[in-house]
């Protein structure tokens, strides 16, 4: 059970309005709607389907869970690390600068929030991954690994349904559905992901399966006309 | 020879093959510090060779000259089965240049629960640069085949690799229906990984049909170049060459003349480039390696001249790349 005062920070790491711009970017989903690959509510769920199953989200969650464990006994070079090995993972320019800008403007208002995590931010280095700050600050917060895993994920899942609805288009409605239908599968997602960060400390058993995601991605640097920044 | 037949039937029988190659160029004091200039022809030579079966290396090839090394490993048994590990390290010393490829496809046998692996470990040192070309990988269906590939950069160093990976043997129709691929590359420059990619798919499931998976294409490809930044101008161009390579080349005229391309391929084929930390990568899924390969040769004719201020060599042992393509 969560306590009252995770509840509400996490609440607020997780919400929206966090002022760190996740709602420009729309992670390849803007390509693949210009392309006509995604055209219906079924054709975007499958894909949010596959990408909660088989995509980076789930090694950055596993990542996440180490990080948060870092904290604990306060190893800042282990987290200096998982935020090295998180740029390295990404496969494309604006998928990495997304997470890098996002990254930095949680760390800034983390240490106008939280002035203790200065210290800690800073000798992460730059540029900061938001994964890495979102961890830090639910670590700080006394946020359980599950609750932020949870959290982390029906936050970047809302945000790629809104941009999915505003690009196919399709009603607030019908997005809020398929929020709720995902649910089984995010909750699965968290529970593998905190699985493998407690099984082994080594990163290479972790894979992924990204061939279109990084596709769609590469190929909105070219898109024609663009409303979102990924 | 041990003959594959036989290999299937018993797992003591699995190959434990290595090879290890080293490269070291003359002159290293004079230049040490320094990145790879226009006109500059130190003689590479191939230091150190260690091979045991079934893997072995062609004795060091010149045809660009004495500053590229040429090596070309080959896979006596023809084939992986499961239990077989193999285990090669490529090592270009400072201000080295070796290109490494391989004689024929690989391939990976299917039917059997054990795992083939194979294990690369690059390691370039200042100044140099080492080019990781092996021909393609064939996954028979069933086969269950790991790669773990780490390359590590000194300061200036430059690798460029590609991978291409055909599941099941399309052209007879077999589909990768069981088994499982899993490709685990890494690279680092002073102790910082600049890129991670750990890829996996299993055979017949969602990972292969779907939209964000393979979208049912037989074959993915990767190419990188990491230790140099690429000028928008190249990376432009590099985009702008795969239209080029992939227009002509996957449509084919009926006897009545009409193009007939969605016919043979119900699914086109894709390809997308972007930057890495320090470098580029270029991804593919389709329908042909061949197709595959003649776009990375392409890119490959522009990225060259930028990391080893040289045009591009075609090794002798890519018969088909040598021929024009069909239109």
């Amino acid at each position: 059970m969560i306590s009252p005062d995770a509840l509400l920070h996490l609440l607020q790491l997780a919400s929206s309005s966090l002022p760190v711009g996740a709602y420009s970017y729309s992670e390849g989903l803007e390509t693949l709607v210009h392309e006509g690959r995604i055209s219906t509510l079924t054709e975007l769920a499958d894909w949010l389907q596959q990408e909660l199953r088989y995509g980076p989200i789930g090694v950055e969650l596993t990542i996440m869970v180490r990080v948060h464990a870092a904290m604990e006994t306060g190893d800042i070079e282990a987290i200096a690390h998982h935020n090295h090995w998180l740029s390295a993972l990404r496969d494309t320019e604006e998928i990495r600068e997304q997470n890098w800008q996002m990254g930095q403007t949680l760390s800034r208002l983390l240490q106008k929030l939280e002035p203790d995590l200065t210290q800690t931010l800073e000798n992460v280095g730059l540029p900061c991954n938001f994964a890495i700050a979102f961890s830090i600050a639910a670590a700080q917060w006394q946020i359980s690994p599950e609750a932020m895993a949870l959290g982390y994920l029906q936050s970047w899942l809302t945000n790629l349904i809104n941009a999915g609805i505003k690009l196919i288009p399709l009603g607030q409605t019908a997005g809020q559905t398929l929020l709720l239908q995902l649910y089984p599968d995010l909750k699965n997602t968290a529970a593998k992901a905190i699985g493998a960060a407690m099984a082994t400390a080594d990163q290479d058993s972790l894979f992924i399966c990204n061939w279109g995601m990084a596709l769609a991605s590469m190929n909105h640097e070219t898109l024609y006309s663009r409303l979102f920044r990924s | 020879m041990k003959s594959i037949k036989n290999r299937s039937a018993s797992k003591s029988t699995a190959w434990q093959g290595e090879l290890a190659l080293e490269y070291a160029s003359e002159q290293l004091a004079a230049q040490s510090g320094d990145r790879i200039q226009p006109g500059q022809s130190n003689k590479t030579s191939l230091v150190y060779r260690y091979a045991k079966a079934p893997l072995k290396v062609q004795r060091p090839f010149y045809p660009e000259g004495p500053s590229v090394c040429h090596s070309v490993i080959v896979h006596t048994a023809g084939g992986m089965v499961g239990g077989d590990r193999l285990h090669l390290s490529l090592t270009a010393q400072p201000h080295a240049r070796a290109l490494v490829t391989t004689t024929a496809a690989s391939k990976a046998y299917g039917k059997t629960n054990a795992v083939a692996e194979q294990a690369v470990v690059i390691k370039v040192g200042q100044g140099a640069c080492l080019e990781w070309l092996p021909q393609e990988l064939i996954l028979f269906d069933g086969a269950r085949y790991r790669q773990h590939l780490r390359v590590d950069l000194d300061p200036d160093a430059v690798w460029l690799g590609w991978e291409i990976t055909r599941l099941g043997r399309t052209l007879r129709g077999e589909r990768f229906t069981q088994g499982e691929w899993r490709s685990h590359l890494e690279v680092w420059q002073q102790g910082r990984p600049l890129w991670i990619d750990p890829q996996g798919i299993g055979g017949g499931g969602a990972m292969m049909t779907s939209g964000h998976g393979l979208n049912s294409c037989p074959v993915i490809a990767t190419l990188a170049l990491v230790g140099r930044d690429v000028p928008p101008a190249v990376m432009a161009q590099v985009r702008a060459c795969w239209d080029q390579c992939n227009l002509p080349r996957e449509s084919k005229v009926d006897s009545y003349g009409r193009m007939v391309s969605q016919c043979i391929h119900p699914v086109a084929s894709q390809a997308g480039v972007s930057r890495l930390q320090s470098g580029i990568v270029c991804r593919y899924r389709g329908n042909s390696t061949l197709q595959a390969r003649r776009w990375f040769v392409a890119v490959w004719h522009l990225l060259r001249p930028i990391y080893l201020c040289r045009p591009v060599c075609l090794p002798r042992v890519w018969p088909d790349l040598h021929r024009p393509a069909a239109s």
